[in-house]
């Protein structure tokens, strides 16, 4: 029986198309899962361009304007359902919403709504009719003959993602404006106007990229410093260059935009700075060809300081990511692409904070730090808003800077936490945050820690292994984290034992396939019959990779499947197992992304039941290295000896 | 689950009630920004005002989360009275009260549901000791918020004094009519959380415009 609020919500609705449409029982089922926003005068809703939210809105009290580049499109007052993009094709949104008057706002899970637009017809043609509120695009889609059901049906299709299944729709200039070191700059930005261009390579001998100067390059080196007209190029390009090669496949030259900052890469023979130049490709080819783009994110999260932005920002990453997984881009590009986007915002939160705190603390400037993270986004591999697990280290101070400094990482770890998770990001369970005073520790203690985890582990310290060994520096003074490391490795050499403890780790859960070659799933009440693909299939690889992988010392390779790929070059006569066991980890983690995703948690627990078949076989396929594994790090690190 | 008298004693230190106070251990920080913050807003309709010789008729109460009313969390109690057993149903004339769920059973839903959220309410406190009652438990450990107090600092200033002003200008009615909210009825308890809660939200946002934006100024406030 539905509660007097709920009751209140369904009496509102009642009166207004398409609710007004519903049978009872519908009609309490959408009431009940309305959410309830109160906008004050000047706010925005949505934004154009923005990605669809996952609701529509009705406006149950105010006015709302939509406006298209500051002209207004249409009025929504008491009873006007709109941002209706949203549930037909998930496009995103073609006009602002302004809120004009305080406004009382009922949002509409899309969710809730697609099942009734799919049985009921009214409903459906409402919407296709083009009754509710800036709904544009379905009425140009009914004059060109369409019927609603099929614009309803229509799948969410953004063409300009699908280049990454398609690397050779990139189009760059094979034609490439170039200069001899010796002209002057005056003759560069002739030559730059007359075929108008943003900038020109300045090239030596045999077409061998020296240089480039752009745009800004003239200003802030040459305008900017009064220098003269005729002042060599030489004196004033951005050089060495990062060149890659140009048929090295689009995701590895746009990867390198991305994490060197590039606005332009140039392409020469052999990818080489040193053979002839080929081509350039520059951020503005790239981002004419794809609307939603991790460039254009990264661009847009550096330039804002402001947390509900990031978040924003976050969630059209997601919107992205999703395309990715569907069309099977490859793993290694997606996950290096989210982690640079976390890490991307991990930076600002700590700039923030930083500058937050820095009048109250000014003798803590010079003080050098660096923000951890640990667990899967220390291996770049978060794809989700899942648990972020992070630390701050502090180089040690003098004994009577020890009390301040304690006091100012705290507030700086709780700042950044504070942030992340306005950025939508979920809270450690365990507590494993820079928040938590016993993870904002200087290095001393860091190193004690690590010492004390490998002389003696206990089961606990074990534990703490899966988090705490794969960190990495996010933000802050790298040094200091390579120092840590080093001392790991060093102490991991002395006591060489320790390896077989952090083998038993990896045989804590038990194989995924039961007797009867069925999975193993949960028998706990809120997880009964589900399968914990986290706990059974992908911490067990993880921990494989590690414990090998910190057996040969190598440091600086964090991601599993990156890890497995360097075991394959190592042990050349198990290659072909390590390299399955990479390819498993990537399915699972497509895998849980989109279980994720779809359902709108951390994508942990999946239904066997409601798998295909094919997607049942893939599953058990990636358990096959898992076993295999298994064996060998039990032969190799005398694992029974210990539990005997 | 049958009410039994006789266990009710030891019923009171079970595991639910542990795990409750265990959870509202885990402190809030004070910069934790308003919109991450999770509220219950909550009110009681009860046969009296005098918490310790009165009791809970129904109680209703629904969740605010990243700055929206969820409807999908309302939540809706009739607790059975200790009175009622012998008696008739002449105290609560006007209330129908249908599917009465046992004490025990109310407090096993009301706490996991209040976890360590944010307690809001118009006379708040008048709530809380009744549910503290009722739950057998002596101070519940989360912040609460008093509607009429906010608003009237929000008003009036921090500063402000309840000697100074006519407190009829607080109650539920002259407040929602003064921020345009419609009071279609007002009989229930669930009735008038909905309508608190929408009026928290306003009053929130008045508070953002103050510069009022962390847990911490919040409470101070």
């Amino acid at each position: 029986m539905a509660n007097v609020i709920v009751k209140r919500v369904q009496e509102f609705l009642k009166r207004f198309p398409p609710f007004s449409f519903l049978n009872p029982s519908d009609l309490e089922l959408v009431a009940s899962q309305v959410e309830v926003q109160f906008l004050a005068k000047e706010e925005i809703l949505f934004k154009k361009n923005e990605a669809a939210r996952p609701h529509f809105y009705i406006l149950k009290e105010g006015q709302i304007g939509l406006y298209d580049q500051n002209e207004i499109k249409d009025y929504c007052d008491e009873g006007d359902v709109f941002g209706v993009l949203a549930l037909l094709g998930k496009r995103p949104y073609i006009y602002e919403a302004k809120v004009e008057v305080d406004s009382l706002v009922y949002s509409i899970p899309v969710s809730v709504f697609e099942e009734i637009l799919e049985k009921n017809s009214k409903v459906a043609l409402y919407f296709a009719a083009g009754f509710a509120s800036g709904q544009v695009v379905v009425r140009q889609d009914l004059s060109t003959g369409q019927k609603a059901r099929g614009v309803l049906k229509k799948d969410n299709q953004d063409h300009s993602l699908l280049i990454f299944s398609d690397p050779s729709q990139i189009q760059f200039s094979e034609r490439v404006i170039h200069i001899d070191p010796s002209a002057t700059v005056q003759a560069a930005a002739q030559k730059m106007a007359s075929e108008s261009v943003s900038s020109i390579v300045v090239c030596g001998e045999n077409q061998i990229p020296l240089g480039i100067i752009t745009d800004k390059d003239l200003r802030n080196k040459v305008l900017a410093k009064a220098l003269p007209l005729d002042t060599k190029v030489d004196h004033v390009m951005s050089s060495p260059v990062i060149t890659k090669k140009k048929d090295a496949g689009f995701s590895d030259l746009y990867l390198s935009m991305i994490k060197n900052r590039l606005h332009h890469l140039i392409l020469t023979e052999d990818g080489s700075p040193n053979s002839p130049i080929c081509g350039i490709l520059s951020d503005h080819d790239v981002l004419l060809s794809m609307g939603n783009s991790p460039a254009v994110l990264i661009h847009a999260l550096l330039n804002t300081k402001v947390v509900s932005e990031m978040k924003s920002i976050r969630d059209r990453a997601e919107t992205m990511l999703k395309y990715y997984l569907e069309n099977e881009v490859s793993m290694d590009f997606v996950a290096s692409v989210l982690t640079e986007i976390n890490d991307v915002i991990i930076q600002q939160a700590v700039k923030i904070a930083q500058n937050k705190l820095s009048e109250e603390f000014p003798q803590m400037k010079s003080i050098r730090f660096v923000f951890l993270c640990l667990g899967s986004e220390g291996r770049e591999e978060q794809l989700l808003r899942t648990d972020l697990d992070n630390a701050i280290l502090y180089e040690d101070v003098p004994k009577e800077l020890e009390k301040i400094a304690a006091d100012y990482f705290l507030q700086l770890g709780a700042e950044v936490a504070e942030i992340l998770l306005a950025c939508g990001f979920s809270p450690c369970p365990g507590e494993i945050m820079a928040s938590n005073p016993k993870w904002n520790q200087p290095l001393s203690q860091w190193k004690k820690y690590f010492s004390d985890w490998i002389l003696t582990p206990t089961p606990e310290a074990l534990l703490r292994a899966s988090i705490f060994y794969d960190f990495r520096p996010v933000a802050g003074f790298t040094g200091l984290s390579e120092e840590l490391s080093h001392h790991v490795y060093e102490n991991i050499q002395k006591k060489k034992g320790f390896l077989s403890y952090l083998g038993q780790n990896a045989f804590l859960s038990p194989p995924p396939l039961g007797f009867f070659k069925d999975f193993i799933v949960e028998k706990s009440q809120e997880h009964r019959d589900q399968f914990d693909i986290k706990a059974r299939a992908m911490m067990p690889l993880t921990d494989l990779a590690r414990l090998l992988i910190l057996s040969y010392g190598v440091v600086g390779i964090n991601n599993t499947f990156k890890r497995f790929e360097k075991l394959g070059e190592m042990e050349p006569q198990n290659a072909q197992l390590f390299t399955q066991a990479g390819k498993a980890y990537e399915i699972l983690m497509r895998m849980r992304a989109l279980e994720g995703l779809q359902n709108q948690n951390n994508g942990r627990y999946i239904r066997p039941e409601n798998m295909g078949k094919l997607q049942r076989q893939l599953l058990k396929s990636t358990f096959a290295p898992i076993s295999e594994l298994q064996e060998i790090v039990r032969i190799r690190f005398q694992l029974d000896l210990l539990r005997s | 689950m049958s009410w039994w008298p006789f266990s009710k004693k030891k019923e009171d230190s079970r595991a639910y009630v542990q795990q409750f106070l265990e959870q509202s251990k885990a402190k809030t920080p004070g910069i934790r920004s308003i919109q991450q913050l999770s509220f219950v807003v909550l009110d009681t309709e009860t046969t009296g005002l005098d918490p310790s010789k009165d009791h809970i008729l129904s109680f209703g109460a629904v969740k605010i989360e990243e700055g929206k009313i969820k409807i999908n969390s309302s939540l809706e109690l009739y607790p059975e009275s200790d009175r009622e057993i012998g008696k008739s149903a002449e105290i609560h004339g006007i209330t129908q009260r249908l599917g009465t769920i046992s004490q025990e059973d109310f407090s096993r839903t009301l706490l996991p549901y209040m976890g360590n959220s944010i307690l809001v309410g118009q006379h708040i406190h008048f709530d809380k000791s009744m549910l503290e009652k009722i739950t057998g438990i002596p101070s519940f450990p989360n912040s609460i918020i008093d509607t009429a107090n906010f608003a009237l600092r929000l008003e009036k200033g921090p500063q402000a004094n309840w000697n100074h002003v006519n407190s009829k200008d607080y109650s539920l009615d002259q407040l929602c009519e003064r921020y345009g909210i419609q009071t279609e009825d007002r009989h229930t308890a669930s009735g008038d959380a909905f309508l608190t809660a929408q009026l928290f939200l306003k009053l929130l946002k008045i508070a953002q415009s103050k510069g009022i934006q962390t847990y911490g100024e919040l409470i101070k406030s």
